[in-house]
C-alpha cells in the first residue's frame, strides 16, 4: 500500500462484504417462497424480503466501488487522498443509513414507513430498486457528493491517469443518473420511461466504465503489461460500451406505451451490448497472456479473467438472448428475465468488486498476496460461487422457458399461478444452487482468516 | 568500380519515395479502426434491418421513397466523396511537409461535411413541413432513423476535422509525424463508405 | 509521390461517375433487378475505392482489408438477398 490513506477502503470492503452476507440471506429466504408461499409470513413477506435483497446488494456495490475508488485513486494520482476523514465519517453515514433502511423495511408496513419518512412532501417512494425513504436517498445523494468531492479533489491534486478519468467519469455518472429517482411523473408511461434512466444507464452505461476502469487497474498490477496498451484498451471499451448502451436503453421502451420506433432503435442498438464485454473478455485475457511478471496473487488474476467471463455471459450473452423485441415480447417480465439479471450482476460487478478487495485486502494486511493456503481456499470460492451462479442461471433460463410456452404460446395459454406451479422444481433446484452459492461466499470469508507464509511484495 | 555501381544506385533511389512502404501498415491509431470496425457494425446492421424489412413491405417503401428527394441525397453524396477526396489529399500533402498546401485541402474537406450538413438539414425541413416524422409509417421511421444516425456521424466528423485543420496550421502534422492526422481521416473516410451504402439503399433502388 | 495524388483525383472521378450513374438510374425511374444490381456494384467499387485508397488499407496488414471489404460485402449480398426475398 503506497499511501496510508488507501487504508479507508478496507471499511468499506468489510462492510460491502457484510451487506453480500445479507443479500444472499435474504435471497435464499425468497428462493424458498417461491415454492412455499407462506414461508416466514407475516414476519417477512415476499416484498420486504425482495426490497432487502436487491437494495443490500445495490448497497454493497456501491460500497464495493467507493473503496475501490479510495484504494486505487491516491495510488494512480500519486498523492495521498484528499481528505481520509471524510471517506471515514461518509462511510458511517453511509452504513447507518442503510441500516436503518433495512430495519424500515422489516420492522413497519411500507405504508408506515412512507408517512413516518414523510414521503407526503416529495414522494419518491413505491418504485422497484428505488424503494428507499425520500430521507435516504438525499442521505445518499449527499454521501455522493461527499465521496465524488473527495476523490475529485485528490485526481485534481495529483496525476491524472486514463483510469481515473474514466473512473471518476464513471461515478459522476453514477451519482448525476440516480437524481433522476427523484423524478417521479404522474404519467405512467414517463414514469417508466425515465425509471430506466436510473436503472439502464447505470448498469449498461456509467457503471461499465466503473467495472473497466477496476478491471484495468487490476490488470496492470497483476501483469505488469505497458500502462498505455491497457490505458487504450479502456478507452476503446468504454466507448463500445456507451456507443451501445445510451441508445440500446431503448430495448426498456418496447412495451410501455413509448413511439413504436424504439422497438427497431433498442433492438439494433442492445443488440450491440454484448460487444463491449466481449472485447472486456479479450482485453483480460490477452493481459494476462502478455504479462511481464508472476504477480503471486494468483486468485486476484482468476477473479479478474472470472470477470470477463462471466460479464460477458451473463450481461451479454443471456442479455443477447430476451433482447430482440420480437423475443421480448414472449419472455418480457419471466423467469428469462431473473436468469439474465442474476449472472449479469454477479458476473459484472459481484465480480468486480471482489477481484478489487482480493487484490487490495492483502496489501491493506501488510503483504502482497495471501499464503497458498489461503489463496487456494479463495480460488475454492471462486469456482463454487461461480458454478452455482452458472447453474442458478440455467434453472432459472429453463423455468423461464417454461414458463413462456405455457402461458403466452400455444392455443391454451395458462394463467401465472398455475403456469409458476408447473415450473416449481426448477424452483427447487435453483434453491439447491443459491445453498452452494451461500456456502461459496462463507468459504471466501473464510480465506481471510486462513494462516501460513504470506508473500511478500 | 564501386563508384559506378554508387551512381546506378543513386540513379535508381529517385523513385523509392514513389513507392509504398515496404511493410504492411495500418494508417491511424489502433483504437480508432476498433472505433471504426463498432460503427460499421451498427451500420451495418441498421442497413441489413431496413432491407429486411422492406422484404416485407415493398409496396410502402417503394411508395414513400418517391416522396425522398433523391437529388438532396445525391448532391450529398458527391459532398462526402469530395470531401473524402479533399481529406486524403491533404494527408498526402502533410506527408510531404507541405504544411500550407494540406491546410487548404482540410479546409476543403471540412467544406464539404459542413455542406452535407446545411443540405440534410434542409431536407429534413421540407419532411416535417410536410407533416412527416419518424412515427409516419415504418419507411419513414427508418428514413429518419439512418439518416439521421448518419447525421450525428457527420456531426462528429465535422468536430474531428476542425480539430485537424486547427493541428495542422499549427504544423503539428508532417512527414516526421502524420499519425493523428491518419486518425481523424481515417473516421471521416468512415462516415464517407456509411453513406455510400446508405444513398442507394434507402434513395434510390426499388 | 506525384504518384499517389493522380491516384487519388482518378480515383474521385471514378466515384462521381459512379454516383451519377446510380442518380441517373433513379431519374429514369430504374426498378427491377438489373437497376438494383447495378447500384449495388457501383457502391461496392465505390466503397472498395474509400477503403483501399482513401483509408489506405491496400497497404495495411491483410486482417484490415478483409474486414472492411468484407463488412462491404456481406451488406451488399445480404441486401441483394433481401431483394430476392421481398419480390
Amino acid at each position: 500500500m503506497k499511501y496510508s490513506s488507501q487504508a479507508v477502503a478496507k471499511p468499506y470492503f468489510i462492510a460491502a462484504l457484510g451487506l453480500f452476507v445479507a443479500q444472499i440471506l435474504f435471497g435464499l429466504i425468497m428462493g424458498l417462497q417461491y415454492v412455499i408461499g407462506d414461508f416466514l409470513f407475516p414476519h417477512i413477506p415476499f416484498n420486504v424480503a425482495r426490497m432487502v435483497h436487491t437494495n443490500a446488494l445495490i448497497v454493497w456495490l456501491l460500497m464495493g466501488f467507493m473503496g475501490s475508488a479510495y484504494y486505487l485513486v491516491p495510488e494512480e494520482a500519486e498523492t495521498e487522498l484528499h481528505s481520509p476523514k471524510l471517506a471515514l465519517a461518509l462511510f458511517w453515514i453511509f452504513l447507518v443509513a442503510a441500516a436503518l433502511t433495512v430495519i424500515g423495511y422489516l420492522a413497519v408496513p411500507y405504508a408506515t414507513l412512507a408517512k413516518i419518512t414523510g414521503n407526503d412532501l416529495l414522494p419518491t417512494m413505491g418504485r422497484e430498486f428505488l424503494e428507499q425513504p425520500t430521507i435516504t436517498k438525499i442521505g445518499i445523494v449527499i454521501v455522493a457528493l461527499g465521496f465524488l468531492y473527495n476523490l475529485s479533489m485528490t485526481f485534481l491534486k495529483g496525476k491524472k491517469t486514463a483510469i481515473t478519468t474514466v473512473l471518476l467519469l464513471g461515478l459522476w455518472g453514477l451519482a448525476i443518473f440516480f437524481l433522476f429517482s427523484f423524478y417521479n411523473p404522474h404519467n405512467l408511461v414517463r414514469d417508466k420511461f425515465y425509471w430506466w434512466w436510473v436503472v439502464h444507464l447505470w448498469v449498461e452505461g456509467v457503471w461499465e466504465l466503473i467495472l473497466g476502469a477496476i478491471l484495468a487497474f487490476v490488470l496492470i498490477k497483476v501483469t505488469g503489461v505497458d500502462r498505455e496498451v491497457i490505458e487504450k484498451w479502456l478507452y476503446v471499451i468504454i466507448t463500445l460500451a456507451l456507443v451501445t448502451g445510451l441508445v440500446g436503453t431503448g430495448h426498456h421502451y418496447f412495451w410501455i406505451g413509448a413511439p413504436e420506433f424504439w422497438q427497431w432503435w433498442g433492438s439494433v442498438f442492445s443488440a450491440l451490448e454484448p460487444v463491449p464485454f466481449f472485447a472486456m473478455t479479450l482485453f483480460a485475457f490477452n493481459m494476462v497472456n502478455r504479462r511481464r511478471r508472476e504477480h503471486p496473487n494468483r486468485a486476484a488474476t482468476l477473479w479478474a479473467l472470472g470477470t470477463g467471463v462471466m460479464a460477458f455471459l451473463g450481461a451479454g450473452v443471456w442479455g443477447f438472448m430476451h433482447t430482440l423485441a420480437p423475443v421480448n415480447y414472449y419472455t418480457h417480465g419471466t423467469q428469462i428475465t431473473a436468469a439474465h439479471g442474476h449472472m449479469a450482476f454477479y458476473g459484472a460487478y459481484v465480480m468486480v468488486v471482489i477481484t478489487m478487495i482480493s487484490y487490495a485486502m492483502p496489501l491493506m494486511r501488510g503483504r502482497a498476496a495471501n499464503s497458498n493456503k489461503a489463496q487456494v481456499v479463495e480460488m475454492w470460492s471462486f469456482w463454487l460461487m461461480t458454478v452455482s451462479m452458472v447453474f442458478i442461471t440455467l434453472f432459472l433460463t429453463a423455468a423461464g422457458i417454461l414458463q413462456v410456452w405455457l402461458q403466452r404460446m400455444g392455443d391454451a395459454p395458462m394463467g401465472f399461478m398455475l403456469a409458476q406451479d408447473q415450473i416449481s422444481l426448477f424452483y427447487w433446484m435453483r434453491e439447491v444452487a443459491g445453498v452452494v452459492f451461500l456456502i461459496g461466499l462463507i468459504t471466501y470469508l473464510v480465506s481471510f482468516f486462513v494462516r501460513g507464509e504470506d508473500k511478500a511484495a | 568500380m564501386a563508384r559506378a555501381f554508387q551512381i546506378k544506385v543513386s540513379f535508381n533511389m529517385q523513385h523509392i519515395n514513389e513507392l509504398p512502404a515496404v511493410e504492411p501498415h495500418l494508417r491511424g491509431d489502433l483504437a480508432i479502426w476498433i472505433f471504426i470496425l463498432a460503427e460499421l457494425l451498427a451500420f451495418g446492421v441498421f442497413f441489413v434491418v431496413y432491407a429486411f424489412t422492406r422484404a416485407r413491405h415493398v409496396e410502402l417503401f417503394n411508395a414513400a421513397q418517391l416522396g425522398l428527394d433523391r437529388n438532396a441525397g445525391a448532391l450529398n453524396t458527391v459532398l462526402l466523396i469530395t470531401g473524402s477526396w479533399c481529406v486524403a489529399h491533404a494527408v498526402a500533402a502533410a506527408r510531404q511537409d507541405r504544411q500550407a498546401i494540406a491546410v487548404r485541402w482540410m479546409a476543403g474537406g471540412l467544406c464539404g461535411g459542413l455542406a452535407f450538413l446545411v443540405v440534410k438539414i434542409a431536407e429534413y425541413q421540407a419532411k416535417f413541413a410536410a407533416g412527416l416524422s419518424m412515427d409516419s409509417d415504418t419507411f419513414h421511421m427508418f428514413y429518419f432513423s439512418l439518416t439521421f444516425f448518419h447525421f450525428m456521424h457527420v456531426v462528429l466528423g465535422v468536430g474531428i476535422l476542425i480539430i485537424l485543420l486547427f493541428k495542422l496550421r499549427a504544423g503539428a502534422y508532417g512527414s516526421h509525424d502524420a499519425h493523428g492526422l491518419e486518425t481523424g481521416a481515417a473516421y471521416w473516410h468512415m462516415v464517407d463508405l456509411a453513406w455510400i451504402v446508405l444513398f442507394p439503399l434507402v434513395y434510390v433502388m426499388h | 509521390m506525384r504518384q499517389a495524388t493522380l491516384t487519388l483525383n482518378r480515383i474521385w472521378l471514378i466515384m462521381l461517375f459512379a454516383t451519377l450513374t446510380t442518380w441517373g438510374l433513379g431519374e429514369g425511374g430504374a426498378g427491377g433487378r438489373l437497376a438494383m444490381l447495378t447500384m449495388l456494384a457501383m457502391a461496392f467499387i465505390k466503397g472498395v475505392l474509400v477503403i483501399d485508397d482513401f483509408m489506405e488499407l491496400r497497404h495495411a496488414p491483410l486482417l484490415w482489408r478483409v474486414l472492411l471489404i468484407g463488412w462491404l460485402g456481406l451488406v451488399t449480398a445480404l441486401i441483394v438477398l433481401s431483394y430476392w426475398i421481398g419480390s
